[in-house]
């Protein structure tokens, strides 16, 4: 009897296990349909962008959401980076293969020797280039540089950047960092100034300059020594032969879903700086 | 509770394998349209300049003229001439030079590098029975670098330059 009942029971419980593996098979099959579904959605987006309709007569193409923008000085682009057909454009004044544009190029005119405290024509704007609307803000770095031997160079920190008086305008179009404002009226020395373009950039538009004309400041003469040899009297300054430099960084963002495009690409709150 | 023991892991990992499909599906939403650019520029400034004064005298009349020696900075001069009590020096040149502050004479062209001034004399008179060999005029001589106002007219900055005897320091101290 035993023997018939443990055989019994093994009866029983080998058809639980085939009521129990026809429901695991039912929910891997059920959940690997989903899957399927979910991976399909998500290639949706690219093929739609791809989509071209052909007929005898009629080419028909979709046109996607192409950004671009440049950096134009003196009614010049000096620096390009447009979305094209599935892939980045990039042109600059600089030459072939530069990655970045050369500003301050025609500052000064055959022969014509840098001169302190004079003024020099330098517009700075910047124009969307994309076949999408923008928001745009521009990053302005200005610093010193000497020689060190034939090829390299170092940074002066001794000189302060605000030296380099590059003349913002249309500052209610051009909304300061708060932050950088702030840090001056401290009496702090900012290298970088970052200044946010307030609305949005059509498509083909360009912005009303952010800056006008540059000048050096006379007070970068004010440390020197005069050495008497003789009948020759040497005034040795002690930032002779030093370079400046303005570096301009431009960033675009897509106005669809702003505030987090541009939190997200420049970590900043677009409606605290009231730029939407 | 059997239910679970038996179905739990496979739930489990079905449920991993929705999350990471799902989150195929995210990246696309988090891809925002961006795009920059940028450039960069500059220029060196150039401030290296010296000045050479050559003094002659004629008939007890100093000839002064200064000359810009430098290959590259144009700047600005002024003289300055220092007599005795007794012992004094008439100043005067041609329209160039001009009496300023402190009695310093500026050349008011600028002395582009390379070139000279025009002469500024500075006639010596020494007193009836006064030792001629024995008296000193003393010419101090100062330039500064090409700066421009407000304007865009080119001018000097004299406070900004470190002048005067007390300043100098003779080569190779």
């Amino acid at each position: 009897m035993k023997k018939d009942r443990r055989a019994s029971s093994e009866s029983s419980g080998a058809r639980r296990a085939g009521k129990g593996g026809g429901n695991s098979r039912k929910v891997t099959y059920g959940l690997l349909a989903l899957a399927v579904v979910l991976l399909l959605g998500s290639t949706i987006g690219s093929t739609r962008a791809a989509l071209t309709y052909y007929s005898e007569n009629y080419t028909a193409e979709i046109t996607v959401s192409q950004i671009g923008v440049s950096l134009v000085e003196n009614g010049k682009v000096v620096s390009s980076r447009d979305y094209e057909k599935n892939e980045w454009k990039m042109a600059n004044n600089a030459g072939e293969g530069a990655a970045n544009g050369a500003l301050l190029k025609g500052m000064l005119k055959d022969g014509e020797k840098l001169a302190l405290n004079k003024s020099y024509e330098e517009k700075l704007s910047v124009r969307n280039s994309g076949t999408i609307d923008e928001y745009v803000r521009v990053r302005i770095y200005k610093y010193w540089t000497r020689k060190v031997g034939e090829n390299s160079s170092e940074k002066v920190t001794t000189l302060s950047p605000s030296l380099i008086k590059l003349n913002l305008v249309n500052e209610g179009q051009w909304i300061k960092n708060p932050d950088d404002v702030q840090a001056i009226a401290n009496g702090g020395e900012k290298e970088c100034m970052e200044l946010y373009y307030k609305g949005i950039l059509p498509s083909g538009s360009e912005t009303a300059v952010f800056a006008d004309s540059i000048m050096i400041d006379g007070q970068v003469a004010a440390d020197a020594e005069i050495i008497r040899d003789g009948k020759t009297i040497k005034t040795v300054y002690k930032y002779d032969g030093v370079e400046f430099h303005v570096d301009v960084e431009v960033d675009a963002v897509q106005t669809h879903n702003a505030q987090d495009a541009i939190k997200s690409a420049w970590g900043v709150d677009a409606a605290a700086l009231g730029i939407l | 509770m059997k239910f679970m023991e038996k179905y739990g892991k496979l739930i489990a990992m079905s449920a991993a394998a929705l999350c990471m499909t799902a989150a195929l599906t995210i990246e696309s939403s988090l891809a925002y349209f961006t795009t920059y650019v940028s450039a960069g520029g500059g220029g060196v400034v150039n401030l290296g300049s010296s000045t050479v004064i050559d003094e002659e005298v004629e008939e007890m009349t100093k000839l002064i003229t200064i000359t810009n020696p430098s290959d590259r900075s144009d700047c600005f001069v002024r003289v300055k001439v220092f007599s005795g009590t007794e012992v004094t020096a008439a100043v005067s040149g041609d329209g160039n030079w001009r009496r300023g502050e402190n009695d310093y004479w500026y050349y008011t062209p600028v002395l582009p590098a390379g070139a000279s001034t025009t002469v500024l004399n500075a006639k010596i008179n020494v007193p009836e029975g006064f030792d001629k060999d024995n008296f000193n005029v003393v010419v101090v001589q100062e330039c500064t670098p090409v700066v421009y106002d407000e304007n865009g007219n080119e001018t000097a900055d004299w406070n900004t330059v470190i002048g005067g005897e007390d300043d100098w320091k003779e080569a190779g101290e």
